[in-house]
């Protein structure tokens, strides 16, 4: 009861707020926005009881996403251009939609109906054998990282492509060869002359940082995992960047080291399905990796999981500095 | 108790979009960001509690390490802005 009381709360701002980035021409504001939007999101996730996708919005909802947005926003135009009228036909498509969506609901089960058919597929054989096969107390890290390790890698591809995606159009700079180190962060001003943030930010890093490593390493017993450990430790360096300038960052973790870590983290993905079927299992089947199966399924999972993390978090900082290094 | 706190703080939310919706000057509307903020700490806190789920604080604790983050990029932001206007107008 609680929980619905909440849950209509929260959808109800959420739909506010939706409907007020989609009217304004402002972009920053419109960013701002963004980020309540952001928050509203992961807060009725963890009504919903999902912690881990809750985490998983804070971790790139809370900081990341609008430092990149607004990293856009530096290379256009603040206003939304002014829409030329007549567009009934998308007036009319939409509003068709709408009503399927919604006649659509009424077909949908109870919330947390116990007969639902998502509750009746393969979800009660995950919840039953977990224990047994996988050992570990958090099951979203068990369907993860064994049950669905495919998927997972599936994401993380998708993660590097996005990346690289980016990186052809923007370019990061230094990557490649260590001449244009030099020209970047020139004529530019940081928040170096700033002192309260600056030392609020130099006494909260090692603490992100830290937290991150929690999150990496806790995934089994609680909610996270290698992308929400990826982003806030991404979060850390942004941080950094932001507080003593992104030369700084860039001397921290090189841009060849951040190609690296984008590649490197699938790769130790893969490489441990290579490990898997070398050994005589199938491909992301961890149960061979040690004498113990179940010791063998936590083995990988701790092993992929890092992988996630270092991709997500090398993509995400390259992400970063090619907005960054084209603002200027 | 938990649950009038978390009612309580639904009600501050309210208001902090409020602000950040009517604005007017981009000022308000980051401070009110950052202050939603802090209540999605302070719910996600108050919450876990109400549910019986401590351990899903974490999540609360992510949001206080790095939630000011963003506020930290808005202002390079604008500080970056007024240095290119005041560049711009050093070259006419």
């Amino acid at each position: 009861m609680i929980t619905i009381v909440f849950g209509v709360f929260l959808l109800t701002l959420l739909l506010i707020v939706a409907i007020a980035i989609v009217r304004e021409q402002d972009l920053f504001t419109a960013v701002t926005l963004m980020g309540i939007f952001s928050l509203l999101m992961a807060a009725n996730f963890f009504v919903l009881d999902a912690a881990d996708v809750a985490l998983t919005e804070a971790a790139v909802g809370a900081g990341i996403s609008t430092v990149l947005l607004l990293g856009a926003l530096a290379l256009t135009p603040g206003r939304e251009r002014s829409i030329p009228k007549g567009r009934w036909l998308a007036l009319v498509v939409v509003t068709l939609t709408t009503l399927v969506v919604v006649h659509a609901t009424f077909g949908n089960p109870r919330l947390g109906d116990p007969g639902a058919p998502v509750h009746q597929h393969v979800a009660p054989w995950y919840l039953e054998q977990t224990p047994e096969l996988i050992g570990i107390p958090n099951v979203v890290t068990a369907v993860l990282g064994s049950f669905r390790a495919y998927d997972t890698l599936g994401e993380v591809i998708v993660v590097l492509t996005a990346g690289i995606g980016v990186l052809f159009l923007l370019g990061l700079p230094g990557a490649v060869g260590e001449r244009r180190r030099e020209e970047l962060a020139l004529g530019r001003t940081y928040l170096s002359h700033h002192l309260v943030p600056q030392v609020v930010g130099r006494l909260l890093i090692p603490f992100i940082l830290l937290f991150a490593l929690y999150v990496q390493f806790h995934g089994e017993y609680g909610p996270g995992g290698g992308f929400q450990a990826g982003a806030i430790f991404a979060s850390a360096i942004i941080l950094y960047a932001l507080i003593e300038g992104e030369r700084e960052a860039l001397t921290v973790i090189s841009p060849r080291l951040l190609v690296w870590m984008m590649a490197g983290g699938a790769l130790l993905y893969g490489g441990v399905g290579v490990v898997t079927m070398l050994l005589g299992g199938n491909f992301l089947d961890y149960s061979v990796l040690a004498e113990d199966p179940v010791k063998g399924q936590q083995w990988g999972i701790i092993v992929i999981e890092l992988g996630v993390g270092i991709t997500v978090a090398g993509v995400l900082l390259a992400i970063y500095h090619a907005f960054a290094a084209r603002g200027r | 108790m938990f649950l009038a706190a978390a009612f309580a703080i639904l009600v501050t939310m309210i208001l902090a979009i409020a602000r950040a919706l009517v604005g007017p000057s981009v000022y308000d509307r980051v401070l009110a960001v950052n202050m939603f903020g802090t209540k999605t700490v302070l719910l996600l806190s108050v919450v876990t509690f109400l549910f019986g789920r401590p351990d899903f604080l974490d999540l609360a604790l992510a949001y206080a390490l790095i939630n000011f983050i963003g506020v930290l990029a808005v202002l390079q932001f604008f500080e970056n802005r007024h240095q290119d206007d005041a560049d711009r107008a050093e070259d006419t």
